[in-house]
């Protein structure tokens, strides 16, 4: 196990060794000035041009400056936004905690909502019930989810008028940020209003998460039935089944819990297919992430930004893999060997 | 005697005869390669199937409503959009560019990922297992994450779009077919054949790249399905096609200004992005079925 | 089975709060949808629609006002003021207990005095002032119109009295101190600033006296105002108000109709029609003096040549595009001067369409083969141009009759106007909206030399005649000799079309039924002091 951690965590080293490299050369690859990518810096006068070129080492091969860009990463020197002339790492502290909250709802979805659904398609894969379920699944996973989104803010929101048609709060209830985290931040503040603004967050979260959660969760009912079909053909559900244990007993202790193992995994697969869609979620949403403000950040062409969110999106991605796959390998030795 | 005949005479039917045998079972699996069929014929006869030409502005034919209501026009079907296109030439030409363009997206990513896949499958040793290991890790990054961030550095564009999609699917060619490939380097007959003196070419082209086609197709249909999607999200990002290109996104999009006005410009390409994925992901999901099915039956 | 019938508790316990409205904050809050992010806080430095629109009637006053109806000067921080005989003096008696804000990064000590007004336009003026350089040292409403050549001297005559010292008589020198851009700032705080060491905060984080003080700013997420408790025309009538950043069009009218917002900016024309049926919201309609035109960047060839200039102006369908882009919901524009203006040209004819003639134009300026362009286009609906990238796509049509390859550029908003004044473009969507009745106030900040250097001027045109016109028509207050020159003015421009003047359209929005006192100054920016909300 420890030389399979180690092997991991090199793996993870170098690929953010890749990474970092990948981010350091966007700043010569997107177009304009390499200084002003790298700080972000709208206006920048001789002498300033001067010091930054100095202390980002402009003048130095390429080794010394990609050094020096680490070495920013590394004390939380970020640049600042093209845009907003802000410290990027202070945006980024205040868009991303909204993508994770969205992301975690949704996850959530997918798992209460998907395993039962991929278990009950499994018990009879050949029934109504399983071919309904199929039939939902197949065309959930089909759906472009810009254009669900849309579909749910006219029917629900403008048609209906049952919820908010995008936010995550009614703009006239002023929570004072501190987790970043809106319903935790709501319950951690002493205004009068905090019931009526949970409940107001509850209801601008709810078709946000639907439409985000519909494509993991058919991801999920997928897979959770092709899980349970494949183990209900091993040799032990045989044996089971023929020591004479009723077909849910068999289920429960025997086919389920070999079945969600792999689940664990999947945690993180979902993970970053989650965090692509709730990019487009946000747009349609308008929810203040950072899939929102990185795409926003494409059209004002503010390099800087791109770069950063695009780091710390990939590192996200990364590391909450890696994590799921070492669970999964932790509770499962037989993972250890591949 | 007879059932034994007929057994014998079923078994040696060639596997791709086998295979449809199964695959022409499922209804849904039929007609998904109906609805593909379709897409495809339109996407090559698209330019000789639109009745207006997608890109004619008929001025005094502001935001005609389709034809089955009351205002609508015989000769638009779905009416037209607020510089007075036809709708209906603009999906027809759509199919072109959201459908059409994912095909050949997927098929650049597949002759690139086949070589490098083999390249990767046919080595050993560290350098493999570490080139393996990565490629894991670049896919957990999703495909349209890496477009986007490929089309951050080239800039918007179709052309563009198409090089993100390839290069974002690419990885996952790689990984599949590199696999694919190692698993049958590890059968018996493989072994039996190299020590027949066969080299490692003769080796890929007779026996593996024969029995991989199958796994192929099950990556090509699901990367086909992520590569419309991606395309069209890309356009309606307005980061892929541009206006007035009739891109199915792209034109969403642009309609979504007319959406209390003219519904149908928004619902009808996003009904089509829908189908469009819908029956790749039949045929696949038919294919993946009719494959296992053979292997059991 | 558990899990659905949580869900549709859940579901259940939601919509039994309150499906449409926001609840108890609802009442003394009003929501007004914005197109746009504002660029800062400070009024003297922008010349976007957007920012004017949320920041200047809201956090600050201005010397004057002007009557909305007549268009006369009207007192405000200046209780009075005097013109000297040879016009080249003006004094301003400022009203007393001017209140600035009370914000929880400034408490004032003082009331308005005459070194606030002094420390304001000295921060344009003197090129040395410590704030001259805070945002890059540029105000091009100011550069416009020549402020620094006209303003010699600005001085406090007493604690309540400022004194004007012009270098030559101007006739619109009230008029220009009466814009939403001439907004007074408080030198306490810029005192406070700057001994703290952080000069740029007095953009960001704004202390004025108008109706609303500065509460939060989210970028591209929302503006948060609360009410100025001792303001000198009395309390506001809702205790918050906030902008809400909407960019999309079709967004903004669901958040309307789902009462999210209470009032829309720029509501599509297409759709007022949908609106009027509905009886929870409807459209308010107010005269502007504005132009939407397409200007070409005189400084690139070919459009330095008037010949192409003519061509690419006869080639265009402008009755197509009233149609398709107002929706007729607007005047043909002849010139740049709309036809409610004093000094309008009625001679001019309307726009000619004639690609035969364009054609020939072209190949007599040896571009009979056409050539490549491009066209910017406005990413926001503007006032004066509801939907600049549908109007380029017509436009591109048109162009390609005479085989004129046209592509269409556009960034976002802030982006789009920090390239276009940088030059970039070959040909540009965009317009121009008045900010006080004077006609000068089209032809300077639109075509002046002055103004192509500080970026106004999107066709980057400098002509000497035409700068003497518009200098000479300053020179005089009497009417009917300005009227004189402006005519020549509009001419001049027919004939040398530095741009094409599309149209003048009505400034419309879009207000939930339950809210009045709104009001749209036909020359600036919404104030919403009086809006308040009333139960139907």
């Amino acid at each position: 196990m420890t030389i399979y951690l180690l092997r991991r965590l090199f793996l993870l080293g170098t690929v953010l060794l890749g990474l970092s490299i990948f981010a350091f050369s966007l700043g010569y690859l997107f177009p304009g000035d390499p200084l002003q990518n790298f700080s972000g810096l709208r206006y920048l006068d001789d002498s300033t041009r001067e010091q930054l070129t100095l202390a980002y080492r402009l003048d130095g091969s390429y080794l010394q400056q990609y050094l020096a860009f680490i070495q920013r990463l590394w004390h939380g020197d970020w640049g600042l936004s093209l845009a907003s002339q802000q410290p990027l790492l202070t945006e980024i502290r205040q868009v991303l905690p909204a993508t994770l909250e969205l992301t975690s709802y949704a996850l959530l979805v997918s798992f209460f909502v998907g395993i039962p659904l991929g278990i009950l398609a499994a018990i009879k894969p050949d029934g109504v019930i399983g071919k309904a379920i199929s039939a939902i699944a197949i065309t959930g996973y089909s759906l472009p989810i810009f254009w669900w989104g849309l579909l749910l803010i006219m029917v629900f929101a403008v048609g209906l008028g049952w919820f908010p048609s995008g936010g995550r709060l009614g703009v006239l209830y002023e929570i004072p940020p501190q987790t970043g985290f809106m319903l935790v931040d709501i319950l951690l503040s002493d205004v009068s209003y905090r019931q009526a603004a949970l409940q107001d967050a509850l209801r601008h979260l709810l078709l946000p998460t639907l439409a985000l959660a519909t494509f993991p969760t058919t991801v999920m009912i997928r897979f959770v039935r092709d899980a349970m079909l494949d183990v209900w053909e091993q040799s032990y559900i045989k044996t089971a089944k023929a020591k004479g244990l009723s077909r849910l007993q068999v289920l429960y202790r025997h086919g389920l819990r070999n079945a969600l193992l792999p689940v664990i995994r999947q945690i993180g697969l979902q993970f970053s297919t989650l965090i692509t869609l709730a990019m487009l979620t946000e747009v349609i949403f308008s929810w203040p992430g950072i899939g929102r403000w990185l795409i926003d950040s494409i059209y004002q062409r503010n390099f800087p930004a791109i770069q950063a969110g695009l780091m710390i999106i990939s590192v996200l991605v990364i590391t909450v893999n890696m994590l799921t796959e070492i669970l999964h390998t932790f509770f499962n030795p037989l993972a250890r060997k591949r | 005697m007879q059932k034994f005949r007929l057994y014998f005479e079923e078994n040696n039917r060639s596997p791709l005869v086998q295979l449809w045998r199964e695959f022409a079972r499922q209804h849904s699996a039929l007609f998904g390669l109906a609805l593909f069929a379709g897409f495809l014929l339109l996407s090559i006869l698209a330019p000789l199937l639109t009745p207006h030409d997608p890109y004619l502005q008929a001025d005094h034919l502001l935001l005609l409503p389709p034809s089955w209501s009351e205002q609508g026009l015989v000769q638009y079907p779905f009416g037209t959009d607020d510089l007075g296109r036809d709708l209906l030439s603009r999906m027809l030409k759509g199919t072109t560019y959201t459908f059409g363009l994912a095909l050949v997206t997927v098929l650049g990513a597949l002759i690139a990922g086949l070589a490098l896949g083999a390249l990767a499958g046919m080595s050993r040793g560290v350098k493999s297992s570490f080139f393996n290991h990565l490629l894991d890790l670049i896919l957990t990054i999703p495909s349209l994450l890496l477009a986007i961030i490929i089309v951050a550095v080239l800039g918007p564009g179709l052309a563009n779009t198409a090089w993100a999609v390839s290069l974002a699917l690419l990885p996952q060619f790689v990984h599949g077919i590199r696999n694919a490939i190692a698993e049958q380097l590890k059968q018996d007959y493989v072994t039996a054949y190299r020590l027949d003196g066969a080299n490692n070419w003769q080796v890929l082209t007779r026996l593996v790249i024969p029995n991989i086609w199958e796994k192929v197709t099950i990556m090509c249909s699901m990367a086909l399905s992520t590569a419309i999607l991606d395309i069209a999200a890309l356009g309606f990002l307005s980061l892929g096609a541009q206006a007035p290109t009739a891109e199915w996104g792209a034109m969403i999009n642009d309609s979504l200004d007319l959406i209390y006005l003219a519904p149908a410009s928004v619902a009808i390409p996003g009904l089509l992005i829908f189908t469009a994925v819908l029956s790749v992901n039949l045929v696949g999901d038919g294919l993946k079925i009719a494959m296992q099915r053979r292997r059991e039956g | 089975m558990k899990y659905l019938s949580c869900l549709s508790l859940l579901c259940v316990a939601l919509l039994g709060g309150c499906s449409r409205d926001q609840g108890p904050l609802r009442e003394g809050g009003l929501v007004y949808c914005a197109e746009g992010s504002p660029e800062h806080f400070n009024p003297q430095r922008v010349t976007s629609g957007t920012t004017i629109d949320i920041i200047s009637q809201q956090l600050y006053d201005r010397l004057l006002d002007i009557d909305p109806q007549s268009g006369d000067l009207l007192p405000a921080l200046a209780s009075s003021w005097q013109r000297s005989a040879d016009g080249r003096t003006y004094e301003f008696q400022l009203r007393p207990d001017v209140q600035f804000h009370q914000t929880h990064y400034f408490t004032p000590s003082r009331p308005l005095q005459a070194a606030d007004v002094v420390f304001t336009f000295n921060r344009i003026l003197q090129p040395d002032h410590p704030f001259h350089a805070v945002g890059g040292a540029v105000y091009p409403y100011f550069q416009s119109v020549d402020w620094t050549a006209l303003v010699t001297e600005v001085r406090a005559t007493g604690p309540l009295t400022v004194q004007f010292q012009l270098s030559r008589p101007d006739s619109s020198f009230l008029s220009n101190l009466a814009t939403d851009f001439a907004a007074i700032l408080s030198a306490e705080y810029a005192g406070q600033l700057l001994a703290s060491g952080r000069p740029a905060q007095i953009d960001s984080l704004p202390v004025g006296t108008g109706p609303f003080f500065f509460r939060e700013y989210q970028k591209d997420v929302l503006v948060r105002f609360y009410r100025h408790a001792n303001y000198w025309r009395g309390e506001a009538a809702m205790a918050q108000l906030v902008f809400d950043i909407v960019p999309n069009n079709a967004r903004r009218m669901a958040k309307l109709l789902t009462h999210e917002c209470d009032i829309i900016a720029y509501p599509r024309l297409a759709e007022l029609a949908l609106i009027t049926e509905r009886p929870d919201v409807r459209v308010q309609e107010s005269t502007s003096m504005n132009v939407g035109f397409w200007a070409f960047n005189t400084r690139k060839a070919p459009f330095d040549n008037v010949k192409v200039r003519q061509a690419l102006s006869l080639a265009i369908n402008q009755r197509a595009i009233l149609q398709a882009v107002y929706f007729n919901q607007a005047t043909a524009a002849r010139s740049v001067l709309p036809p409610t203006s004093w000094a309008f040209n009625p001679q001019i004819p309307l726009h000619e369409y004639n690609p035969q003639r364009a054609r020939e134009l072209l190949a007599e300026a040896g571009y009979g083969n056409g050539f490549n362009m491009n066209i910017w286009a406005m990413p926001v609906q503007r006032l004066y141009n509801p939907n600049a990238l549908k109007m380029a796509e017509l436009l591109q049509a048109d162009l390609a009759q005479i085989g004129v390859n046209a592509s269409i550029v556009s960034y976002e908003w802030n982006a789009f106007r920090r390239r276009l004044s940088q030059g970039e473009h070959d040909s540009v969507l965009i317009g121009w909206a008045a900010d006080n009745a004077d006609p000068d106030n089209f032809f300077r900040p639109l075509l002046s030399c002055a103004a192509a250097d500080s970026g106004s001027n999107r066709a980057l045109w400098c002509d000497p005649v035409f700068d003497r016109m518009i200098n000479q028509a300053l020179l005089t207050s009497d009417q009917q000799q300005r009227r004189s020159y402006y005519l020549a003015a509009q001419q001049y421009l027919h004939n040398e079309l530095p741009l094409v003047a599309m149209a003048h359209s009505q400034r419309i929005q879009a207000l939930n039924s339950q809210v009045e006192g709104v009001s749209i100054n036909p020359y600036g920016g919404i104030a919403l002091f009086q809006a308040r909300r009333v139960q139907p």
